[in-house]
């Protein structure tokens, strides 16, 4: 019925799509259109690795890359200055600088032939484990998403030293920029933003305000849908709490920033960043507790009312929520820090 | 069923021609935002509306399948236009020209 | 969509390459779409472009949020190099 086309056009053109993209983003002076620019070539990405095929990685990239991303870039640029400067030199040094990359890139393509062929059953990676994931997963932990099963099960010590990187990057922006200014800690009078003459907030908007109202609940919802689904479809913690994160910047960009700080403060904030990684790591625990090793769900099964495989499962739902958790309140916290420049009173 | 899909694609991917038509044409930066979001979101929708159609024409009706696909039309349909609305207020804001007749 | 990308080259103010990318997010979606029907798994591609969707918004709205706190196309340096921004109302 369908007329079937061959896959690789799409490919070329995408590829085609994102060269283009790049070049684009690189050589426009003005760094809010560099980044927008950026985005959408974040999005290019994300539909290449679509059609490869790898729809998990697609999804984060589209959520982190081209959504996230792009809104702490913006972040940035608006408390820093908005022009990329030239650089001084010469004609001699950019033609260095030239060979030097054309060099580099040289030298990494002349490797690509060594590649083995795309899908080929003996390959490295194809041939040692990966039938051993793809024959052994559902019978050991019920999972149909290979992906998940074995970013969160098979290799879980990863997937915890991930979160903590998300954890750590978190911590980093926050310690790098948060500034106690002596203004915060005097009574500064309580701006009721509703009282306030309406030409205060110089942007802002009924329309805008009452269309995100609407969105952020499905938004949460979707992302809720994500975490636990993710045993089936793509999807999983790390996604789901990026767009979990994702509807709480909405909030705070639509509405004031203010509005986010009244309900989440900085104390509980980090607190509940740390929890998703303490989550991830008592569940470890807990294996250890029932007589497992660390990080083997399939001990749980003494303690849950199921057999082996549905308790891996079980270990499997409890650890993305924990990576869900971590990476949604991260992505509020950098949000916070990058759009107030660190006092955490007003900013983008 | 299956030729309907096709009149709403095509419907849409004419929209969208004309979408671009009159990005790369208009005058002036508001004109070229009016054009922009009109035709992308009415385009976006028929085609959106034609891969329901498609969908429910291979195998048996999925119909978590074209419900998704509606909650991505409804989406679009209430977040593009938003969108522009608050680029439209950025650009009068930041103090962007409109272009009048004489002054070409 | 090559043709939309032309205006987000050209365009001589940088709120047209806002709009132009905002057409290009929209239509990428549609893109997704038409590479999960061609690959016959619409199922997986679906929930990609329904985030995408959701978040192609954000980007919009951040972006024009800082052009009204801004309220000035072209970029100024700022004399005081990182420090917090200033707000005239």
């Amino acid at each position: 019925m369908m007329p079937s086309l061959p896959i690789w056009q799409f490919d070329v053109l995408l590829l085609v799509l994102v060269v283009l993209f790049a070049v684009v983003a690189l050589s426009i002076r003005n760094l809010m259109g560099a980044a927008v620019v950026f985005g959408a070539y974040s999005f290019m990405m994300c539909l290449i690795w679509a059609g490869m095929g790898a729809v998990d990685v697609a999804f984060t990239e589209a959520a982190v890359g081209a959504g996230v991303s792009t809104v702490f870039i913006v972040s940035t640029i608006y408390n820093t200055s908005a022009t990329m400067r030239s650089r001084p030199g010469g004609i001699a040094f950019k033609l260095f600088i030239g060979v030097v990359v054309t060099l580099a890139g040289v030298f990494l393509l002349s490797a690509l032939p060594d590649f083995p062929d795309w899908g080929d059953p003996n390959s490295p990676a194809n041939a040692t484990v990966a039938p051993y994931y793809i024959e052994n997963s559902i019978r050991d932990t019920h999972v149909p998403n290979l992906v998940t099963s074995v970013l969160a099960d098979y290799r879980g010590f990863d997937t915890l030293l991930e979160t903590i990187v998300v954890f750590i990057a978190c911590i980093a922006i926050y310690s790098i920029l948060r500034i106690e200014t002596a203004k915060s800690k005097t009574d500064e009078p309580e701006e009721d933003t509703a009282t306030a003459p309406p030409s205060y907030d110089p942007s802002d908007s009924l329309i805008v305000r009452q269309a995100s109202r609407f969105m952020v609940p499905f938004m949460q919802l979707f992302a809720l849908y994500v975490i636990a689904h993710g045993h089936y479809s793509p999807g999983g913690g790390f996604q789901g709490g990026v767009i979990l994160g994702a509807s709480l910047i909405l909030l705070a960009i639509s509405f004031d920033l203010k509005f986010i700080l009244r309900q989440w403060r900085e104390k509980p904030l980090m607190l509940l960043v740390a929890s998703g990684v303490c989550l991830y790591a008592t569940v470890g625990l807990a294996c250890m507790f029932t007589g497992g090793n660390y990080l083997d769900y399939g001990s749980l099964d003494s303690v849950l009312p199921n057999d082996r495989a549905m308790a891996r499962s079980h270990g499997i739902l409890l650890v993305e929520i924990g990576v869900g958790i971590t990476v949604m309140f991260s992505m509020l916290a950098i949000h916070i820090n990058l759009a107030s420049n660190g006092r955490f009173d007003r900013g983008l | 069923m299956e030729i309907l899909a096709y009149i709403l694609i095509s419907t849409g991917l004419i929209f969208f021609l004309g979408t671009t038509i009159g990005l790369l044409r208009f005058p002036d930066f508001y004109s070229r935002m009016h054009a922009a979001s009109k035709g992308d979101t009415l385009s976006t929708v028929l085609i959106l509306l034609g891969c329901i159609c498609l969908v429910s024409t291979q195998g048996e009706m999925n119909w978590l399948l074209g419900l998704k696909i509606l909650l991505i039309i409804n989406f679009i349909f209430i977040g593009s236009p938003t969108a522009t609305h608050a680029m439209m207020d950025a650009g009068n804001k930041a103090g962007a020209e409109p272009w009048k007749k004489d002054s070409e | 969509m090559l043709l939309v990308l032309v205006r987000a080259v050209k365009g001589p103010t940088v709120i047209d390459r806002l709009v132009a990318i905002n057409v290009i997010g929209t239509k990428s979606i549609v893109l997704l779409l038409f590479a999960g029907i061609l690959f016959g798994q619409l199922e997986m591609f679906v929930d990609i472009a329904l985030g995408y969707g959701l978040l192609n918004y954000i980007v919009s709205i951040a972006a024009s949020r800082y052009y009204q706190h801004r309220r000035c196309l072209e970029p100024t340096h700022t004399a005081n190099g990182g420090q917090p921004s200033r707000w005239k109302s």
